[in-house]
């Protein structure tokens, strides 16, 4: 397992719980994403994702399909997210996990990939078209290439049955992604309200920490998700709130200055 | 390019469900995964379901019009001059196209889960006509996905859906074509999934969708083997049907897989030209990737990103391909080929001028293929041709060609 995931967990959460952001690697620009993962880090962000753009995010809303074509008209690819990682790496250890569709990845050969990745510095992949049960082999090879530096997260949703969770039950690394509710990452929806029951009923039949993602905009859901789960990810309001920045036209100086109160915001989120 | 695939996915012995070699696969998200095992677990129980058999096989009969008719088209043959040629006339079909044998199917399915709405996507508008029709039938509500450039060249299809009682949603990202509205079909169906079944349009997408499409297509095949036998005495030696995401073709192809002396044969839309994002050329000019749940033949750039397709025909104008055909690509079993904008539209006043048979564009494709091999082949020899639809939706791109020339937009 990746130490600097494993310590994360390991530790009291600072603030009500743990936190998880999300943006697009090269929206709109490669230094735009390194500048936001390095503030993210330094304002209290707990772990990475950083997404890789695909023209066809089947699993996304509307606010981060727009993101990845923008970094796909910024000629993004997975080549330079890997080095955006490298560079990242150089000033900062808060643990990084790359969120793609599989075909990004295969394209670049899977065994290479793994290999960059690790050595770049990611600590592992979220992979939201690649079910737990389809995956054994790839982890597998992925274990044969280069042990255990790259953790693999199961994404857990609210539709999954008893035997669904059996099959991430003997998972021991990384943590576990509860999907908040059906649906695509993003939208105004509200979490229904059973989702705490739902993340209760998973129990002891977990070994990994739990975190929520998908709709997370608002302390008030932080607050109550927090009393049972490990962690919650922010990933479309962050990214929309950067959009909205960017959208501006500032001059670097201000727009840096006007990042700040988006690390801000999103630290604010688990008081 | 010769390069050796590694097909990771599949690699190491851990054969997932819903393969076909190294293709398919349901690589989906994760809320999807307990429906898709439902729908597989209900589609075998409807197998073994006498009863539902039946149903299925009297709606075929007494609504849809089958068997379709198996005719030769003898003045086509007379002026290219070689094989005889032999027309599979799904054209004739309730709707007009292949599409309604596997919507039928899909409805009963859905009506048999106790599924609430039917969602579905379309390209030339004939899988959402056919869904809205068997929709109407069941009295289930039906939304049909559809991309903007497919509204605006397939219109009169979208006012069918329409009176059929469908609601029609414009897809305005990406190309907005079929590749969007199946996107956007997926996207409704992981926020709706307890409710909503998802009507598949081809023999493509996650396990079971190749399969169970192909099983409600085969009747294609199962009578034109029949029709065959019985009006020629042996076998054809070659078949041909267009390829979208392939349903009309692994349809009539499935039942002669075993017949190792008939050819067959898929035509893939060939564009414009050969380079990148001039056609739809999926198992000619592509390479193995995952879209859409499943792994198989996508045209893609060399960082992964799907790219844009081009073709005069809606219904072949899509990235993908059914994964069964990357097998019987990669086995050898099938060969497939591609035919250009220009052949198919030649081929689709060929057929008017010589049978007085409209084809739809997407059919026009083997047609056209047909018109290539049949000079080459002799008297005694017999080649199929998989009429997957008729033209009327396509007349307003026909009539731009004939006006226009061939400065199409
Ligand atoms: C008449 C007709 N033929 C063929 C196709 C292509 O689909 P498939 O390859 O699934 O048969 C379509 C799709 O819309 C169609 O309308």
């Amino acid at each position: 397992m990746s130490e600097r995931l494993k310590a994360v967990f390991k530790s009291e959460p600072i603030g009500v719980t743990r936190l998880v952001s999300y943006i697009m690697a090269g929206d709109p620009s490669v230094e735009a994403s390194l500048r936001r993962l390095k503030g993210l880090a330094d304002h209290g962000v707990d772990v990475l994702e950083l997404g890789v753009p695909f023209s066809d995010p089947m699993a996304d809303g509307v606010v981060i399909q727009a993101a990845a074509e923008r970094a796909l008209n910024a000629q993004m690819t997975v080549k330079k997210t890997l080095k955006l990682v490298q560079e990242f790496r150089r000033t900062h250890d808060t643990p990084l996990l790359l969120m793609s569709y599989l075909n990004p990845l295969l394209r670049y050969g899977w065994d290479q990939l793994v290999e960059d990745a690790s050595d770049a510095g990611v600590d592992g992949f979220i992979l939201p078209d690649l079910p737990w049960r389809e995956g054994q082999g790839l982890r597998l090879r992925t274990k044969k290439r280069v042990g255990n530096k790259l953790d693999f997260i199961p994404m857990i949703a609210q539709t999954s049955r008893e035997q669904d969770v059996q099959a991430v039950s003997q998972v021991t690394e990384g943590f576990a992604y509860v999907i908040s509710r059906n649906g695509i990452t993003g939208g105004e929806v509200e979490l229904p309200a059973s989702v705490n029951k739902f993340i209760e009923s998973l129990g002891n039949s977990l070994q990994i920490p739990r975190c929520v993602g998908f709709g997370i905009q608002k302390p008030e859901q932080v607050r109550a998700l927090a009393k049972v789960c490990d962690g919650v990810v922010v990933g479309s309001a962050l990214v929309k709130a950067f959009a909205k920045l960017d959208q501006k036209g500032l001059e670097e100086q201000d727009l840096i200055e006007q990042e700040k109160e988006v690390f801000s915001w999103l630290a604010s989120l688990k008081n | 390019m010769v390069k050796e695939k590694t097909h990771v996915l599949s690699d190491d012995g851990y054969e997932t469900s819903g393969h076909f070699g190294p293709y398919g696969g349901a690589y989906v998200p994760e809320t999807l995964v307990p429906a898709l095992r439902e729908l597989e677990a209900a589609y075998m129980e409807s197998c073994q379901d006498e009863s539902f058999q039946q149903e299925f096989k009297e709606l075929l009969q007494r609504y849809v019009g089958r068997p379709s008719l198996f005719y030769e088209a003898k003045r086509l043959a007379k002026q290219l001059g070689g094989a005889r040629i032999y027309l599979k006339r799904e054209d004739l079909n309730h709707t007009g196209a292949h599409k309604i044998n596997n919507t039928l199917g899909q409805v009963l399915l859905a009506k048999r889960m106790g599924k609430k709405r039917v969602i579905a996507e379309t390209g030339a508008g004939q899988h959402g006509v056919a869904t809205a029709t068997a929709c109407a039938l069941f009295a289930l509500p039906c939304v049909v996905y559809m991309g903007e450039e497919d509204v605006r060249r397939q219109n009169l299809n979208v006012l069918r859906m329409r009176l059929l009682g469908a609601e029609v949603r414009t897809v305005t990202h990406g190309s907005c074509t079929l590749k969007d509205a199946i996107n956007e079909a997926l996207r409704d169906w992981v926020t709706n999934v307890e409710e909503t079944f998802y009507c598949f349009g081809t023999a493509a997408g996650p396990h079971p969708y190749p399969t169970i499409v192909r099983d409600f297509q085969t009747v294609i095949g199962q009578e034109t083997r029949e029709q065959a036998l019985n009006e020629l005495g042996k076998l054809p030696d070659a078949i041909i049907a267009c390829i979208g995401g392939g349903s009309n073709a692994i349809g009539i192809f499935h039942p002669f897989i075993d017949d190792k002396e008939v050819r067959l044969i898929g035509v893939e839309a060939g564009g414009t030209g050969n380079k990148t994002g001039e056609n739809a050329a999926t198992l000619c000019l592509g390479e193995p990737g995952v879209l859409h749940g499943a792994y198989s033949y996508l045209l893609q750039d060399d960082d992964g990103q799907i790219v844009v397709t081009t073709s005069v025909s809606a219904g072949l104008d899509y990235p993908g391909v059914g994964p069964e055909h990357s097998n019987l690509k990669e086995t050898g079993r099938a060969d497939y080929v591609s035919i250009s904008d220009q052949e198919a539209l030649d081929a689709c006043t060929l057929l008017c001028q010589t049978e007085g048979i409209l084809p739809a564009l997407e059919s026009a494709h083997a047609v056209a293929y047909a018109a290539k091999l049949a000079p080459g082949l002799s008297k005694d020899q017999v080649i199929v041709v998989n009429l997957s639809g008729r033209g009327d939706k396509d007349v307003e791109t026909l009539a731009q060609y004939l006006e226009g020339g061939a400065n199409h937009e």
